[in-house]
């Protein structure tokens, strides 16, 4: 379970979030969409407390917040294998649970999942970005989180990986019943992936439904988003 | 009054103020973040927590790959000094003290100041631009994340391998910077070999090199702390990481003068 509530988070002076709240139940998945700029990676990090908020209240099942992130940040002095175990190796009460055999194992089982066998020793700086992107998710997920914060998984991917990662997100979310936050620009992965969706619009949220309603629904701002207008209540701010 | 605050803001000597304030208070958080940084890194290494592999892997950086440069640099000084002073001191008779004079230099000043300024421009540099890279890339965010503390991680080895290997280096590079004093002195003048070395000996004490150790221990550990801290410190993209690289050589250059200056103060007065 992931629940925000009244989140207001300031840059200098410049409130990105303003009194946001939503809740994602165990097994859930919200989608957060909204421009370029409206705070979308700033939620997902206060999230997983790599930012810290100005207000508001957060509170996350017990485990671990798992993230993958938008420019994939995969370690590049670590070869493939070495960044998919890197929280196995390094966190001391991970460590000793598992022999290298096993670690060889698990990104063996990691990497079949994203579509990425025998890359394993291969250094970040020689992958494509989606392949980057793939690797980031393999090591995201490697162990086994209660929360998981997915910021623009599939963008810069092919339609074909992207189906293949939204499937997986789909099944992790089935199979560990882990609450999950998708960003994403992406009409395909909401429809795909997400029970919920969150609009948001110069730091305010302007849409809360499910997918089906957000096709449907009357709502402006979702309306100009689905149909990708120009003309609508948003407007591209010039700063 | 209102005017006359909007035409100050715009005056010369109120924007020399506000960047003189704006520089002050960035070294107040650089000193503050390396206290913090140093004691948190002191903690983990007090508590056990230390990656040894990772440990030998920094050192050799810290320590081998560096040593052309600082044996170089080190040797140069020796050999000038020995070119400037050799043949003035023997036509003067005070040959028997060419030996004496560049082996107490080297030892007390210039081997290991000397080191220390090779190590800073190779390895700080690489250090803190490594860190900042990282930094700004994301890749210490994902660190944390991953439920890794990145002190631990990063800093640790680094300031461990730092102030390991530095004594070491020390060593070699100033037996180099003798022996190439050595080699200047007879070149120049009409001094022996023999003659140099015995008088080397007689300007070695144990004392000063146990002094130039405990520098040594202090300098590695002060450039290694320095450079991890201001390129975590960093903010931005590639500029970010060039403002913060160039901050860590320079502070650890000034950092190391001071602790210079302490030890000459404390040791030799
Ligand atoms: N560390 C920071 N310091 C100052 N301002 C920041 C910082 N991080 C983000 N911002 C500002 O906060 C706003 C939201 O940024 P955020 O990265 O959350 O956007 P986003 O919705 O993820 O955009 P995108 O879709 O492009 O990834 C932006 O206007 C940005 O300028
Ligand atoms: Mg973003």
């Amino acid at each position: 379970m992931i629940k925000v509530e009244h989140l207001i988070k300031k840059f200098d002076e410049k409130i990105v979030l303003n009194d946001i709240s939503f809740e994602v139940k165990d097994g859930e998945t919200l989608a957060i969409v909204g421009f370029s700029g409206s705070g979308k990676s700033t939620i997902l990090k206060i999230i997983c407390g790599l930012l810290e908020e100005d207000l508001g209240k957060i509170t996350t099942t017990e485990g671990d917040v798992a993230m993958v992130f938008q420019y994939s940040a995969l370690f590049d002095s670590l070869n493939v294998h070495d960044n998919i175990i890197f929280a196995l190796q390094e966190r001391k009460e991970l460590r000793k649970k598992y022999t290298t055999e096993d670690l060889d194992n698990i990104v063996k089982e990691k990497l079949k999942l994203v579509g990425l066998e025998g890359i394993e020793n291969k250094f970040p700086s020689e992958l494509s970005g989606g392949m980057q992107k793939r690797v980031s998710f393999a090591r995201a997920i490697v162990t086994n989180p209660k929360t998981i914060l997915y910021d623009e998984p599939t963008a810069g991917l092919d339609p074909i990986s992207s189906t293949l990662i939204e499937d997986y997100i789909v099944r992790l979310k089935e199979e560990t019943h882990a609450s999950s936050i998708v960003v994403t620009h992406q009409m395909s992965t909401i429809e795909r992936t997400a029970d919920k969706v969150l609009m948001l619009y110069n730091g305010k949220c302007v849409f809360k439904g499910t997918p089906k309603e957000m096709c449907e629904a009357g709502n402006e701002y979702t309306k100009q988003f689905v149909t990708a207008s120009l003309t609508g209540p948003m407007k591209m701010l010039a700063e | 009054m209102e005017q006359i605050r909007v035409f100050f803001k715009k005056s010369a000597t109120y924007q020399l103020l506000q960047i003189l304030a704006e520089q002050f208070e960035d070294f107040i958080t650089t000193l503050g973040e390396i206290a913090q940084r140093g004691l948190k890194t002191l903690m983990c290494i007090l508590t056990g927590q230390i990656n040894w592999k990772e440990v030998i892997e920094q050192s050799s950086r810290f320590g081998v790959s560096s040593l052309p440069i600082t044996i170089s640099i080190v040797s140069m000084t020796s050999i000038i000094v020995a070119m400037q002073v050799a043949g003035e001191m023997v036509k003067q008779g005070g040959g028997n003290y060419v030996g004496l004079l560049v082996a107490m230099l080297t030892v007390r000043e210039t081997g290991i100041i000397m080191s220390g300024f090779a190590i800073i421009s190779m390895i700080g540099s690489s250090l803190a631009s490594e860190i900042a890279t990282m930094k700004v890339t994301e890749q210490i965010d994902a660190i944390s994340v991953l439920g890794v503390d990145p002190v631990r991680y990063l800093f640790v080895p680094r300031v461990i391998a730092g102030t390991l290997m530095m004594p070491p280096v020390l060593i070699i590079a100033s037996t180099f910077g003798i022996l190439g004093g050595g080699v200047a002195s007879t070149a120049v003048s009409e001094l022996s070999y023999k003659a140099y070395f015995t008088s080397v000996w007689s300007g070695l004490f144990i004392y000063d090199i146990k002094v130039a150790l405990a520098k040594a221990f202090v300098y590695g550990c002060t450039i290694a702390l320095i450079s991890c801290t201001c390129g975590y410190m960093a903010k931005g993209g590639a500029k970010g990481v060039g403002i913060a690289t160039t901050k860590a050589v320079v502070w650890s250059f000034v950092a190391i003068v001071i602790w210079d200056l302490i030890f000459s103060v404390a040791f030799f007065f």
